[in-house]
């Protein structure tokens, strides 16, 4: 690695000041893991660096408001994961933490930075989808409103602006809902996962209703599949919907093969993943 | 108390299972690793690598990289020959240069070195280097390079050390490094008179060690001589290799060697130390090289194998002829796969009393990263096609997998393929304790209740393997005694894990009769430590046993005279009083001599020997797996190892190589691969090139050495690092196949392959 | 431009100070004040033999740069300088969890943090928290025992 400047803000305002640059090599970091990768092998080399580490704590709260659930985004993901508020908001997440990457990562890596990398192999973009979470962008010119649906715009691409932080994040209440998370991994245990499939619904009865079905990993961005969740809406579980669901999600996923599986078996699996997410979510 | 010779008051040592002598410094972090070591003055060396798989040099600018402020210096070929004008080494052939002079053979060659005081600025420098290649047509596959266009290197250089590949001197236009035939009876007769002919190809993929200690040394150029601080597993072999490259005598170069953080094989002969080397003398100070874990996958790497098995069977199922045809990925440089080639080729039929038997096992250099010796030394790729086979070949039949092994099995006192007779070779009572274990003759459920899903479909598998012991090879052992009854062992076998330090400790006590805990054993130090010819193929145990106990022996029967001349009885004496006795004072030691070499005899032109090995391993590995027939995913419930160790040194520490030897195999069962694209490997990083952690544990797993005594052994003990490696693959193969009846060839098993499969058996093909 | 600065933490226990670069990390850091339990292996935070406490959590001292451990309160495995061994220490060396040792410091710390987390973990719960850590060794079946028994330990 090659010397930088690092900036400590003790602000957001000053942080956003920093960034106000049209300097590409001066970025922002929250817990430092996924931009450390990228400087260790010589991709990324900065100018300067900016701490975001000593800004306001409020930032890292976790607060429930009127049934919105509000993380701010320099929370960490262990703090996420042992939330008690987020246990009962959103189980979900809590349950997907705990083979999100692993504890020493989870201590440090914040949840903005985890949105904001706009890696489609991580675990928490297609379950903030399915529960429907916004997100608020901040720069010098103000903040903004985004649904996190619409954060992922490409293979680690996404809809913020350069000089744009994520400050927050808001899950509406998921009174009523079901939903459930699981990933597949095609090597060892811990590999990042060839596929991620989130899901959440209502259900009336046994009528599900207003379906999300969100598949990642295996598409270049953390996507909703809007045909499965067509095939749910209305429809009363059986066998015979959840496998036209699954194909529906299979046929409609733009799938990229790679080196933990081809896109034609990746479609196969998310046909059946997609399935049996649903009944998890049932389970649950 | 006193130590009173032969009176150990801690009870005999062999066979205990007491705690490694190093325990407390591993568990506090202190454990003295190469990785720890900086010098006075030091520098980092970072190495610019060739992007290209083979190409011929045109030139190399280096001038960005020197002008950054810190560079100490940068070199290139140009620079080391003026040190070493025949810059090349290697094992078995003298063909890997220090630095790429002219030509480059494979992505990730070293080209060039930058020296910095900071490591940061020595990376930045290197990544400022540039060179200008003219590419050359290359060869990735093995099976193509025995008739490619394009030749890795256009002349053969071997080394000389190993006088059956010296008529490969100067061979030209060539990729084939090694060629090993095997011919006993008539096989092809045989299979014209045979009920049955099969014949099945099997494929096993690139993989690597990944110690998690990188490759690293230090290397110290002192008024008087080279000192080397280096992570190696053969000590002994750096120093008069370096001796040879410099022109110098063994004396110059001294090389030490504290603790491995692994090993596995692939710190063996040179690997960094030859530039480390050079670097050092070039600049006038230390020079530490230290590979990061991307590097790793450039430096070393184990042989991807296409392997054809043929067999002529009676319609009882008795194998009545084999012949194996077996091709060796050796990657740029031979390394020692020409060994491999030729030790593998021994038992390349298997376990199995065969007649006979023709086997051709090819050394083939591509324009891959180089291959060797990793835990099996080729035995592992063996096993997985001879047993894949033999299951295939009872499927067949109708035959039960443990019928048609009993049917075949190699027994006692019978001749193996080599002629050689099987002696203190535990083959059936391994494979009869694993049918035991895995209750086979009992009735077996392959339906799953689970929940309703009706997914899930479970089988079995057992498979067998053996291998021969490296021969002939030398250790030699000092055992010294000192006038309080304390006694230092001396020998160059590397700890790296497997607990040679404590076991040496145990052979030495156990032989004087004295505690284990008044033992220690030095670190090779080759200015200290005598000669041993490395830490390989499971040879320490046995080789460097018997050195140490010879030593120990000669130690004590030196003590039993001194006590004699001085009027006392060693056997009622403490030892403290013999030497006060002798002195008048604390003083003086007994030094006891040991040197080991086990009779060997070469094999002919036909690979016959009377003598191949002065040991056999055994080892066996039984499965069973739940496979999810909707989406190809299996997980293996349970795994039974079984081997044959002789009699344990230390039971607990047997017990963790054969888990640890059969989990690594796992990995290369299982996901690890390494991918290429045009020769540049794609995954080099523990994120994308995926080992063994600890989930991926199977829930249940066993393992147990069977009661067996080798009775050449030293105090019947033999070799156990590797055996737990043999059986894993073939065994999770053929559950699979039981499960769900889908017969996977190639290595890794992937959940996707075993899909694929089940979509071809139901008539649909996935296509892609 | 300032790309190195002086920092001050506490490191097992005694206030340190160093210079360091902002681009060199946690255990270049160590390295330089003697220790050499946390090791860089792989580079990624992902097998953590370079395994740090810093404020009392658990980081991948590869993945942490140097500048932002000012003020911090670090802990190594080398934390016990009289030599004694703690439970878990003890618990490794009964159950034989480690061959090379060279990963051995990170699981060792990591397991005080999962007994501290779950003084009485389920298998589960063991396999799930030492995710994060490889041996390639591969003692993990004895790493598991080790657990267990350092749990029955702390219960004395």
């Amino acid at each position: 690695m090659t010397p930088f400047e690092l900036a400590e803000p003790r602000s957001l305002q000053d942080a956003l000041a920093l960034l106000n640059t049209d300097d590409p090599s001066v970025r922002a970091f929250g817990g430092c893991t996924a931009l450390m990768l990228m400087m260790k092998t010589g991709v990324f080399q900065p100018t300067c660096l900016v701490s975001l580490r000593g800004v306001e704590p409020q930032h890292a709260a976790i607060q429930s408001d009127s049934g919105v659930l509000r993380i701010g985004a320099l929370a960490t993901l262990t703090a996420i994961g042992g939330s008690a508020m987020v246990r009962k908001a959103a189980p979900v997440i809590t349950h997907a933490m705990q083979t999100l990457s692993n504890v020493r990562v989870r201590n440090v890596a914040t949840l903005g930075g985890h949105l904001a990398h706009g890696d489609p192999h991580m675990d928490l973009p297609p379950v903030m989808i399915a529960l429907d979470a916004e997100l608020t962008a901040v720069s010098v010119k103000g903040a903004r409103t985004l649904a996190i649906a619409d954060l992922f715009t490409g293979y680690y691409e996404t809809a913020l602006a350069k000089n744009e932080l994520i400050s927050e994040v808001r899950i509406p209440s998921q009174a009523g809902r079901r939903s459930a998370y699981i990933k597949c991994t095609t090597r060892t245990a811990d590999d990042w996962p060839a596929l991620g499939v989130a899901v959440s619904f209502a259900t009336d009865g046994k009528v599900i209703q207003d379906a999300r079905v969100v598949v990642s990993a295996a598409t270049e961005k953390a996507v909703r599949l809007r045909d499965a969740e067509a095939v749910l809406n209305g429809a009363t579980v059986s066998d015979a919907v959840l496998t036209r669901a699954g194909e529906a999600a299979a046929a409609e996923a733009e799938v990229v093969g790679d080196a933990r599986g081809s896109a034609a078996y990746k479609r196969e699996m998310l046909r059946v993943y997609a399935a049996r997410a649903v009944k998890q979510a049932l389970a649950a | 108390m006193a130590t009173i010779l032969g009176k150990s008051n801690s009870g005999a040592a062999m066979g205990r299972s007491i705690p490694r002598v190093e325990a407390q410094a591993k568990v506090t972090g202190k454990a003295e690793y190469v990785h720890n070591l900086r010098l006075p003055g030091m520098l980092y060396g970072k190495v610019y690598r060739s992007t290209v798989a083979h190409a011929r040099i045109r030139g190399i600018d280096v001038s960005a990289a020197q002008a950054v402020p810190g560079v100490y210096a940068v070199y290139t070929a140009a620079d080391i020959i003026k040190l070493i004008p025949e810059p090349y080494y290697g094992p078995a052939f003298h063909d890997q240069p220090i630095l790429a002079v002219d030509k480059v053979h494979h992505v990730g060659e070293p080209v060039a070195l930058v020296l910095a005081a900071d490591p940061h600025v020595a990376e930045a420098a290197a990544q400022l280097i540039d060179a200008d290649y003219e590419e050359l047509p290359a060869v990735f596959d093995e099976v193509e390079a025995m008739t490619s266009k394009a030749i890795v290197h256009e002349v053969l250089k071997p080394a000389g050390t190993f006088p059956d590949l010296k008529h490969l001197k100067g061979k030209r236009d060539t990729n084939i490094a090694l060629d090993f035939h095997l011919r006993r009876g008539d096989a092809q007769k045989a299979f014209a008179e045979a009920d049955h002919v099969f014949e099945h190809t099997f494929r096993t993929q690139q993989v690597l060690h990944v110690p998690l200690e990188p490759f690293v040394t230090v290397a110290d150029p002192t008024p008087n001589q080279l000192v080397i601080h280096t992570a190696s597993q053969s000590p002994s072999f750096v120093r008069i290799e370096i001796a040879r490259l410099l022109g110098w005598a063994e004396n110059k170069v001294r090389v030490k060697v504290p603790y491995l953080g692994g090993g596995f094989g692939a710190k063996l002969y040179i690997k960094t130390e030859a530039l480390t080397a050079a670097a050092a003398l070039l600049a006038g100070r230390p020079v530490k090289i230290a590979l990061t874990m991307e590097e790793q996958f450039y430096q070393i790497t184990k042989h991807a194998a296409t392997l054809r098995i043929k067999s002529g069977v009676t319609k009882e199922g008795k194998v009545t002829a084999r012949e194996c045809e077996v091709w060796w990925n050796g990657g740029a440089y031979a390394d020692i796969g020409p060994r491999v080639t030729q030790k593998s080729g021994f038992t390349a039929p298997g376990p199995y009393d065969i007649d006979h038997v023709s086997i051709d096992s090819y050394a083939l250099y591509t324009n891959l990263p180089a291959a060797g010796a990793l835990r099996g030394f080729g035995i592992p790729q063996l096993v997985w096609a001879y047993e894949s086979h033999t299951d295939m070949i009872a499927k067949a039949l109708n035959i039960d997998p443990l019928a048609i092994r009993r049917k075949n099995i190699l027994r006692e006192g019978r001749p193996q393929a080599t002629g050689t007779l099987m002696r203190d070779a535990g083959i059936e009572k391994v494979l009869e304790r694993l049918a035991e274990r895995m209750n086979w003759e009992k009735a077996f459920d392959r339906v799953v209740v689970d929940n309703g899903k009706g997914t899930l479909r479970r089988g079995r598998g057992i498979a067998i393997g053996f291998k021969a012991s490296i021969s002939p090879t030398t250790s030699v052992a000092i055992v010294n005694v000192s006038a309080d009854g304390s006694c230092m062992v001396y020998c160059s076998t590397v700890d790296m894990g497997q607990g040679s330090d404590t076991a040496m400790a145990q052979f030495a006590a156990e032989a004087l009769g004295i505690p284990v805990e008044s033992v220690t054993v030095v670190h090779p130090d080759t200015d200290v430590t005598p000669y041993d010819m490395a830490t390989l193929g499971s040879r320490s145990t046995y080789h460097m046993g018997h050195a140490v106990k010879l030593a120990a022996e000669d130690a004590r029967d030196k003590l039993m005279q001194l006590a004699k001349d001085v009027g006392l009885s060693a056997e009622t004496t403490p030892i403290p009083d013999i030497f006060r006795k002798k002195y008048g004072m604390q003083a003086g030691n007994i030094v006891g001599i040991g040197s080991y070499i086990p009779t060997y005899t070469s094999p002919d032109a036909s690979g016959q020997t009377d003598n191949a090995t002065p040991f056999w391993m055994i080892g066996a590995t039984g499965a069973e797996v739940e496979v999810d027939t909707e989406t190809g995913e299996f997980k293996i419930t349970r795994l039974v190892n079984l081997v044959d160790v002789g009699r344990p040194v230390n039971p607990a520490i047997v017990e963790t190589q054969i888990s640890g030897a059969t989990m690594m195999q796992l990995g290369f069962t299982l996901f690890e691969r390494m991918d290429f694209d045009a020769g540049q490997c794609t995954n080099a990083s523990l994120a994308d090139y995926k080992i063994p952690g600890i989930r991926d544990v199977p829930l249940v797993m066993e393992n147990e050495a069977v009661d067996m005594v080798q009775q050449s052994g030293p105090f019947g003990a033999k070799g156990v690092g590797e055996s737990g490696t043999f059986g894993v693959s073939p065994a999770i193969a053929s559950a699979i196949d039981d499960a769900v009846g889908v017969r996977l060839t190639s290595l890794p098993l992937t959940a996707e392959a075993v899909y694929r499969g089940l979509r071809a058996q139901a008539g649909k093909p996935l296509e892609d | 431009m300032t790309t190195h600065r002086n920092i001050e933490f506490t490191l097992n226990g005694r206030l340190v100070s160093a210079q360091v670069g902002n681009h060199q990390n946690l255990v270049e850091v160590l390295q330089g004040e003697g220790l050499f339990g946390a090791r860089e292996s792989c580079g990624q935070g992902l097998c953590g033999c370079c395994t740090v406490i810093v404020n009392g959590s658990a980081v991948s001292g590869c993945l942490t740069l140097a500048p932002l451990i000012d003020g911090a309160d670090v802990r190594t495995i080398e934390e016990s300088a009289d030599g004694k061994l703690d439970v878990v220490q003890q618990a490794f060396i009964e159950t034989g969890a480690f061959q090379c040792g060279f990963c051995t410091p990170g699981f060792v710390l990591m397991t005080r943090q999962l007994l501290d987390a779950h003084p009485n973990p389920t298998d589960d719960e063991i396999r799930h928290y030492l995710a994060g850590n490889l041996c390639r060794c591969a003692a993990y079946p004895e790493i598991i025992k080790a657990v267990r028994l350092a749990a029955a330990k702390r219960k004395g």
